[in-house]
């Protein structure tokens, strides 16, 4: 039942994808509107299939690959709902729900394979993935954030007729939004990464000095840090700060996919 | 006039001038004000030929909406009343009126209300002007039912109009864009650092845009001085001496520069200075001047955003187009209203008949009630009241079905038949439907 509710949901998302793009495209209200319906729609149905997967199994539902991006996605369309309530950034669905569905879309079929293996089903790994999946949740917003940013300063160098009748936020709200949910991002994913690795020494599995989902998940925190690095200490803003977010977000789903091709687990 | 229901039916319609048809040189003429308006109202009214009528006038057009059994002769009528004034003979008016009756008359006022036939698409001041004539009719009492209909359907499309399109919302000045464009950078005006520089009459009116906005605070640079302080003291700002124009540049957010420089005052080298200093806040030129004041390698670096006179013209231009793809939107919606309206005026049509039933059944009631009544001198005040209610319930019975009847026959097209036979059977008089 679950997974039947998990594709009804997905399937809402893909629609509500089809209708924000296309009220972007089109500048046309009641798409948008009917976007953020199916959205709410789909979430709805993708908490009920959270929950359910969780007493149909009898063990908490987060504790493959799959059920982790599952859970990202619906703690990324949950940031994405307040973010647009609070801060009024309209069309960040457009942007955040396309990623949601290249997430969502490579799950296996009924979020089924890549299970955690062996004995690293302690409750520090549940710490350890419950936060970096807030982290990486903040990161699909950043990525957003990043993109759209991109295109309103395009649109505004480039001088285009036209760009004054656009829906998309002011630059710098867009630039607030990417600093944000990088600030919220980075420390989940410093103390997850962190509490990762020491679970996994812990339990004797060790992180090999070549393993691609360490190397990876490395990678993508330093993007971060020197991002955030960037922001504070060398006043770094817009074009610059939104470049890295969109190279650390392409290193994040490396991970991930470094995480379910190559691995099989999560040691990260 | 004041009560429509002895009147013959009519036909809505309107007739007039506007901005498409007649040169200014005649609409001046015919642009009248509110007194003489009124008494022209009232003289029509009493003269019979039309049932109801109301007088829009403005600078752009004078047009006389009303309801006539004959519109060509009402619009002859009015027309003459209106150029009487100014001297001017219907035969001269005549060829410029354009005129449309029913359905069209509709579509006609509500592409007024909406500013659909402005001579700026879009312009608000409109739909206030259709409202206050509207509101000098109903005072007059020239407006009655279908004039009532019309208009409250063509304020509540205006607003659909004004909400759900972009018919209204874009800039359509050179002045007006640079405050658009503000916002597309910054998150909202409220409190931005906004410098002048020089003294053109665009550009000052630019800041004055965006001080009303909530821009705050406003400095105003000119190399002389006193011309520096006059203007701040004009536009409520602060003067400050051209000399410290790179300190000014890296706290505020928008640059206003109209000078009359033959080079450039803020070139790539300075604006890449001043954007150091600025720890990447962006900031935003607006270069009315022409020869332009601010180089146009500037709008290459990160965070510096450089419009000149043409981008602004160029967004204007585009805001234009796009107010008038949204027109087509908006005259779409229209056509909805239309619809809807006839439907109103359907109802509109036995509303007359049925108060008429009513009011004859009533009388009849309280008149046969009246006399059994007196043949009870002494009935307690309980069975005066049983037979009270005991009428009232036949009354509603027998009511009941030719109500719903009428009800329906209207929303189907057929209304006027059926007035006309149920005035026949009761022998309603003056219930609007009988020729």
């Amino acid at each position: 039942m679950n997974v039947v509710l998990f594709d009804v949901a997905l399937t809402a998302y893909i629609l509500a994808a089809a209708a924000a793009i296309g009220s972007l495209a089109g500048r046309r209200d009641q798409l948008a509107g009917a976007a953020l319906l199916l959205t709410q729609a789909g979430w709805v149905c993708h908490t009920a299939a959270v929950i359910l997967r969780g007493v149909e199994l009898r063990r908490l539902p987060f504790t493959t690959l799959p059920e982790m991006v599952s859970l990202v996605i619906w703690a990324a369309i949950l940031l994405d709902f307040w973010v647009e309530r609070r801060r009024r950034v309209r069309p960040l669905a457009a942007f955040v729900l396309p990623v949601v569905l290249a997430l969502g879309l490579g799950l296996p079929s009924g979020l089924r394979s890549i299970v955690f293996e062996g004995p690293v089903r302690s409750g520090w790994v549940m710490v350890h993935v419950a936060l970096v999946l807030v982290g990486l949740a903040a990161l699909v917003l950043n990525f957003g954030g990043a993109l759209m940013y991109l295109l309103v300063e395009r649109q505004l160098k480039a001088k285009r007729p036209g760009a004054g009748h656009n829906p998309l936020p002011p630059l710098e709200t867009l630039d607030r939004l990417t600093v944000a949910s990088l600030t919220v991002a980075f420390p989940f994913l410093t103390v997850g990464l962190t509490l990762g690795a020491l679970s996994a020494r812990g339990a004797g599995a060790g992180v090999a000095p070549f393993d691609p989902l360490a190397l990876f998940s490395v990678l993508m925190w330093l993007i971060y840090a020197a991002t955030l690095l960037g922001r504070v200490v060398g006043h770094w803003r817009g074009r610059r700060a939104a470049y890295l977010s969109i190279a650390g977000f392409c290193v994040m789903l490396v991970t991930l996919s470094a995480g379910a091709l190559l691995h099989g687990h999560l040691a990260s | 006039m004041s009560d429509m229901r002895g009147e013959p039916r009519g036909v809505l319609f309107v007739a007039g001038m506007s901005h498409r048809t007649a040169p200014i040189e005649l609409r001046e003429q015919l642009a009248l004000e509110e007194e003489k308006i009124r008494e022209i109202l009232g003289d029509l009214a009493n003269h019979g030929v039309l049932q109801e009528v109301m007088i829009l006038s403005t600078c752009n057009r004078v047009e006389v909406y009303g309801v006539a059994a004959v519109p060509g002769e009402a619009r002859a009528q009015a027309f003459g009343r209106l150029g009487s004034h100014r001297g001017l003979a219907w035969r001269e008016l005549e060829p410029l009126l354009y005129t449309a009756t029913g359905e069209e008359a509709a579509l006609h006022a509500f592409r007024v209300a909406a500013s659909l036939d402005s001579m700026v698409l879009g312009e608000p001041q409109i739909l206030g002007q259709v409202k206050d004539a509207f509101a000098l009719a109903q005072a007059t009492g020239t407006a009655g039912p279908v004039l009532h209909a019309l208009m409250s359907q063509a304020f509540g499309a205006a607003k659909r109009v004004r909400t759900e399109t972009e018919v209204g919302r874009l800039a359509v000045s050179v002045s007006y864009a640079a405050v658009e464009l503000a916002r597309r950078i910054f998150d909202g005006l409220a409190g931005r650092a906004v410098l002048l520089v020089g003294a053109g009459e665009m550009g000052e009116l630019a800041a004055r845009h965006l001080v009303d906005q909530g821009a705050l605070p406003l400095y105003v640079a000119n190399r002389t001085w006193s011309r520096a302080q006059d203007l701040a003291c004009a536009l409520g700002g602060v003067p400050v001496p051209f000399e410290e124009l790179d300190a000014t540049l890296v706290h505020v957010d928008i640059v206003i520069t109209s000078t009359a420089a033959p080079e450039p005052i803020v070139t790539a080298a300075r604006a890449r200075a001043v954007l150091q200093a600025r720890r990447g806040r962006p900031l935003f030129f607006v270069d009315i001047a022409v020869p332009r004041n601010v180089e146009p390698a500037v709008n290459e670096l990160e965070g510096a955003f450089c419009y000149d006179v043409d981008d602004l013209r160029a967004a204007v231009e585009s805001n234009l187009k796009e107010r008038q793809r949204e027109a087509q939107r908006a005259q779409a919606l229209l056509e909805r209203e239309v619809v809807k309206f006839a439907g109103r005026l359907q109802q509109l049509e036995v509303v007359p008949t049925i108060i008429s039933l009513r009011e004859k059944l009533e009388a009849i009631r309280r008149a046969e009630l009246e006399r059994a009544l007196a043949r009870l001198p002494g009935a307690p005040e309980e069975t005066r009241r049983v037979m009270d209610a005991l009428s009232q319930a036949i009354v509603n019975k027998v009511l009941h079905a030719p109500m719903v009847a009428l009800k329906d026959s209207s929303r189907a097209g057929h209304g006027r038949r059926l007035t006309e036979v149920i005035s026949e059977l009761f022998g309603l008089r003056g219930s609007g439907s009988a020729e």
